[in-house]
């Protein structure tokens, strides 16, 4: 599903490498977990993957299904089948939650001349989804995450990706600022959509959100590079010795 | 009579009484050519529109003055070089030595193009610049005229601040001083000016920071119930230079402090402030003019103002971002506490901005003491006099966080509490 | 869990039926065609024997002459303002028709059903009524409204004449005076004697003087004491002959315990010259009276190059004569080359209100300069401001206010907020306020920012699929929502459209 190969980054205004040389494979219907220290050059990876702005790809290739996509504009990706879950997830004051949805939807469908959801259709769809993260209608009426709790703002990304049905979701520190309570909610909506036609990707520094989202393979990052790649056991490893036994190992 | 006639026949009855001092003859010659072509202000324009600038261009009334309060700020305590001037001219003999310190030191008054070869391309440029778009005739009048000032040069970082101590002896002075201050690359200068200079001021200070340096300014307007001040701050930053300049008002009849900054070096910094409490016959105008030309440049500007009395306040502030002027962080407040129905606040910030990739905020309030903490403070037991004591300074202590020095600034919020 | 009210799938519709709109117009201005009808003109140029002419064309008693050729006499001495933010090119006063009519129009028609089917046509073009449309559409607000009494009346003004009048019969059993001010100075000569120019004087400045001396038509609204107007108002102004200037001049008068909502449209076809636009409204507001008016101002705005488009220099004042009176301006202007305007309260009344919203939008080479004037005078009056700016391309936009409490005005509020966008490194964005604080219990309280549209929220938007260039115009919209939904639902429609069409081009 996602193929990333010798990816190199820099930023873009201090030529700064920050990624040195990622390489991933993502099949189908399978969850990776990525962990690492701060500063690892964990959140770059899913800026980069998205598109943002600010980094530059000095080598390398992402492939989406088989697809180049560095070359592609943010919503050309997102159409594509590629969903980022912020980790601060941005409040856009003034529009509404449920315009942002339709719009993106909407957007989406046309991109990949599909027809447009009616509204009737999209507020069925919505609801219908809402209600199983537990989200109350009062939280779509309001504007793009303002006012938002950590958790529902977490829960409102969830929504999106469970209304946007990506082919490949890649979860930035989603348990960062929530409560077991509300990371439980977070992780019970992320496995129900899990899929044999959905991979994931779960960028964390904890280990204790993939106790909820159990990944099939686990690979630490350090210094803009994987250092070690393995099953569920090695986040175990992290989270009873920590980084320092990892990197020390490898150095 | 035209009106242009009445400006002319106005400075020329202005000028009279002056005489161009011959030292720099032929800078003063120009000033005098564009004073003559400006014409001094008037009500019409745009910048005195909220004060009126007769008692600057009236002939000195030559009536005898009060003088002074008995309460006299002094920062003895915070240990400054000392350099004093009595009714406006310098005093080398009472003042400090400046040896061994990184700077050179020039009267206005006697430089030659020998003393300090510098001064003679320094005097009168920045002043000039600070005279587009807007004229700012009193400026460059002094400029033409000035009987004294000093000239700073400042190669290294100076041990201690150095304090300009104002005398006034006669109650009937009218004085143009004006000084120069160039900080050469990765040098520093705290400068404190206190004291009343004259009945009647016209003060002019030129100012260039150049790379890597700062400059920390703090000006005490005390001292003279009567004076009628006109400053003018001209000032120019170069790459990573700071300037942070803060002025105490506490009394006079009419005073106008105007700041023209340009931040013509990216990474610059430039924190204006102001305070002032004042009543009655008080009239307080702060202009202030800050261009970012350079990128990622900061600039604040802090005017508290607690009137009373009958008392004016006024605040006319631009920030002007020009083209290519990135990352600017502009920011502007202006706040006055009215005591009571006979006070009134006039201002007018502006925001004038031809980049995007900015964040510029102003804003301005005015309005009377907070009744809810007022009785806040009541309630726990406080006097109703001493509460609006506190809330006045609490008021003014925004201003005054902006000395970067707390020594001066808890020296200055004492004062301000034995004055209350 | 409260379930969703099947309103919201309409009310959410807005949005989406605004970016089809977006697309569908395709980047162009929406109302740049021209009708093509016979039209009367007096010759171009401007002297007394011109001011005269308009006057006979409109069949005014000597005294409406002699009051125009007043105003005629004084715009000669005087001089154009120049302090606004704008630059032009100097207008030539003597190269502009000031009179310009359909012919068909010589003989006023009795009723819409003698009105040249041409420029109903037209008409129907800019989207009058609007009503159905909009309900259909679901504009917010659209569900409290009864469908079956949500009516609109609406005064064309077409040039210099004003067209028909809708609902006049419905609007009179309520007595409600909704007519062309050319009429009513037939019909109703003491009202217009007693308040016409009463609030913006004829010597106010340069453009009201001009204004008074030849404007044409406009509109005329009288609301009697304690009437709830039944239905808004509407006048449509549109220029469509070339080389014509527009003079419209409105005037509204709210008697005690009335209330009125008035909204006004304007639009233009495409041309390479400028043309001048200069209106004048007035609004006098007595004791507990309420009127609210907002303007969707899409004259012209030139092309991309800066060629074309309206001059407009409009002086729009609102007097709260009474006590507990109250006036809401609220205004998206989008259109014209340059803008010059500043709705302005005059809160004479005790206890009245003014509030002013708006939204500015400048793009290409346009030039806004654009505010209000608060002049707090009666005791515990209130004001609040909401400017919204934004610049793109190589525009430039300004906001100028005056919020002034007169020492009088005691236990006054005022409260201003004025955000500005940037979209874009060769444009401008300016604040000028003047603020001026003359007794203490009042409370002013000024904020202004200016920053660009927020790349994080772009992204954002991106990452979800939503193409640059509606991520725009829905963070523009988002950033302008206080103003959008102060405006009436016939409108808000129109103006998140506008939003969007208006910014087209500005990003990429």
């Amino acid at each position: 599903m996602l193929k990333i190969t010798n990816l190199k980054v820099e930023l873009e205004e201090e030529s700064k490498e920050i990624l040195k040389g990622i390489n991933l494979e993502i099949e189908s219907g399978s969850v990776h977990a990525i962990m690492g220290p701060n500063g690892s050059g964990k959140s770059t990876l899913s800026y980069v993957l998205s598109g943002k702005k600010g980094y530059k790809v000095t080598n390398g290739e992402v492939e989406l299904a088989g697809e180049p996509i560095l070359e592609l504009e943010p919503e050309e990706r997102a159409a594509s089948g590629l969903f980022l879950a912020f980790q601060y997830p941005v409040e856009i004051p003034g529009v509404g939650n449920m315009t942002f949805l339709r719009t993106a939807m909407n957007s989406q469908r046309k991109f990949r001349g599909e027809a447009e959801l009616s509204a009737a259709d999209f507020l069925k769809l919505v609801r219908e989804k809402a209600k199983e993260l537990k989200i109350d209608a009062e939280m779509l009426k309001r504007p793009v995450n303002v006012g938002f709790s950590g958790g529902e703002k977490k829960r409102n990304e969830i929504l999106q990706m469970a209304l946007l049905e990506p082919k490949m979701c890649v979860l930035d520190e989603t348990d960062s600022g929530l409560d077991v309570d509300a990371m439980k909610l977070v992780a019970d909506g992320v496995n129900a959509l899990r899929d044999k036609g959905r991979s994931f990707l779960v960028i964390t520094h904890y280990q204790r959100l993939l106790d909820h989202i159990k990944p099939d393979f686990v690979h630490i990052m350090a210094d803009g590079r994987i250092i070690k790649s393995g099953g569920p056991e090695l986040a175990l490893q992290v989270e009873n010795n920590g980084y320092s036994d990892l990197l020390a190992e490898v150095q | 009579m035209s009106l242009s006639q009445k400006l002319s026949d106005d400075l020329n009855q202005r000028i009279l009484p002056l005489t161009l001092p011959k030292n720099n003859n032929k800078k003063r010659c120009e000033a005098l050519k564009r004073i003559k072509a400006m014409g001094l202000p008037s009500r019409r324009d745009e910048y005195w529109k909220y004060t009126n600038p007769r008692l600057f261009n009236d002939l000195f009334s030559n009536k005898n003055h009060v003088l002074g309060s008995d309460d006299k700020l002094n920062f003895d305590s915070i240990g400054c070089f000392k350099l004093i001037f009595n009714d406006g001219v310098f005093d080398q003999s009472s003042s400090d030595s400046l040896e061994g310190e990184e700077l050179e030191l020039t009267q206005i008054s006697d430089f030659s193009g020998d003393t300090a070869k510098w001064l003679e391309a320094f005097y009168g440029s920045l002043e000039e610049a600070g005279q587009h778009p807007i004229n700012r005739p009193l400026a460059k009048l002094n400029t033409a005229f000035a009987t004294d000032g000093l000239a700073i040069r400042v190669t290294g970082e100076i041990t201690k601040p150095i304090n300009i101590v104002y005398n006034e002896t006669s109650n009937r002075s009218d004085v143009n001083l004006h000084h120069c201050i160039k900080l050469e690359a990765g040098s520093s200068l705290t400068l404190i000016e206190s004291g009343s200079v004259s009945t009647r001021l016209n003060k002019v200070t030129e100012l260039e920071v150049a790379q890597d340096s700062s400059f920390h300014h703090v000006c005490a307007q005390t001292n003279n119930l009567d004076k009628i001040v006109s400053t003018h701050l001209f000032a120019r930053l170069w790459e990573n230079s700071v300037l942070k300049s803060f002025t105490l008002t506490t009394n006079g009849a009419l005073t106008r402090n105007e700041h023209v900054v340009e931040l013509k070096g990216n990474n610059g910094v430039s924190h204006l402030a102001a305070a002032c409490i004042g009543e009655g016959r008080f009239h307080h105008d702060d202009t202030v003019f800050v261009t970012h030309e350079g990128t990622d440049c900061e600039s604040r500007q802090v005017f508290k103002k607690v009137l009373k009395k009958g008392a004016f306040g006024i605040f006319q502030g631009k920030i002007l971002v020009k083209p290519g002027a990135q990352k600017t962080d502009g920011y502007q407040i202006s706040q006055s506490l009215l005591l009571d129905d006979d006070s009134q606040f006039l201002a007018k910030p502006e925001l004038e901005i031809y980049a995007d990739d900015v964040v510029c905020s102003h804003g301005s309030t005015s309005g009377a003491i907070d009744e809810e903490g007022l009785f806040y403070l009541r309630a726990r037991g406080v006097p109703e006099d001493t509460a609006k004591d506190l809330l006045i300074l609490a008021f003014l202590a925004e201003a005054l966080a902006e000395i970067e020095d707390t020594n001066i600034s808890e020296l200055l919020l004492t004062y301000l509490e034995r004055s209350l | 869990m409260t379930s969703l009210e099947a309103n919201d799938s309409v009310k959410d519709g807005v949005d989406q039926e605004t970016v089809e709109a977006v697309r569908n117009v395709g980047g162009h201005y929406k109302y740049g065609w021209e009708t093509e009808i016979e039209m009367d003109y007096a010759p171009k140029g401007l002297d007394s024997d011109i001011v005269r002419l308009i006057s006979a064309k409109n069949n005014e008693p000597e005294w409406m002459t002699n009051w125009r050729l007043d105003a005629f006499s004084r715009w000669e001495k005087m001089e154009e303002p120049n302090w606004a933010m704008v630059d032009y090119p100097k207008i030539d006063y003597q190269d502009i028709y000031y009179y310009a009519s359909p012919k068909s129009m010589a003989e006023k028609p009795k009723s819409l059903d003698d009105v040249d089917p041409k420029l109903l046509e037209t008409y129907k073009k800019l989207g009058i009524p609007l009503k159905e449309q909009l309900i259909l559409a679901g504009v917010e607000g659209a569900e409290e409204a009864n469908l079956d009494e949500r009516k609109v009346a609406v005064d064309a003004v077409f040039d210099s004449v004003s067209i028909g009048t809708t609902f006049k019969d419905e609007l009179r059993k309520a007595g409600v005076i909704f007519c062309s001010i050319s009429e009513a100075i037939t019909d109703y000569p003491e009202l217009v004697k007693k308040y016409l120019g009463s609030v913006v004087p004829v010597t106010d400045n340069y453009f009201a003087t001009l204004n008074s001396a030849v404007f044409s038509d406009g509109s005329f609204v009288y609301i009697p004491e304690g009437v709830r107007c039944p239905m808004e108002l509407s006048t449509y102004f549109r220029i469509n002959a070339e080389n014509t200037g527009q003079f419209e001049r409105t005037l509204i008068i709210a008697e005690k315990g009335s209330y009125v909502s008035y909204l006004e449209g304007c639009t233009a076809p495409k041309r390479d010259t400028n043309q001048l636009h200069a209106a004048i409204v007035e609004l006098v507001i007595l004791e507990d009276a309420e009127v609210k008016y907002s303007t969707v101002q899409n004259w012209y705005p030139g092309d991309e190059n800066g060629l074309g488009g309206i001059y407009n220099f409009v002086t729009k004042r609102a007097d709260c004569r009474g006590d507990r009176s109250k006036v809401m301006w609220t205004q998206v202007e989008t259109g014209s080359a340059v803008t010059w305007k500043y709705p302005s309260c005059i809160l004479r009344g005790n206890e009245s209100q003014g509030e002013f919203y708006s939204i500015a939008i400048a793009n290409n080479f346009q030039q806004a300069d654009t505010g209000t004037k608060m002049i707090h005078l009666g005791k515990n009056t209130k004001s609040r401001i909401v400017s919204k700016g934004i610049s793109a391309g190589n525009a430039q936009n300004t906001y100028r206010g005056l919020v002034t409490m007169h020492p009088k005005a005691t236990s006054s509020r005022n409260y201003t907020q004025c955000d500005s966008l940037l979209i874009g490194n060769k444009c401008g964005a300016h604040t000028v306020p003047y603020i001026e604080v003359k007794n203490n219990s009042s409370r002013v309280e000024h904020e202004a920012t200016t920053s660009k549209v927020d790349d994080d929220q772009l992204f954002y938007c991106r990452q979800r699929g939503v193409n640059e260039e509606d991520a725009v115009a829905l963070v523009v919209n988002g950033f302008c929502k206080e103003v959008l939904q102060a405006l009436p639902m016939e409108f808000a429609m129109e103006a998140q459209q506008l939003v969007a069409i208006s910014l087209e081009g500005s990003v990429g």
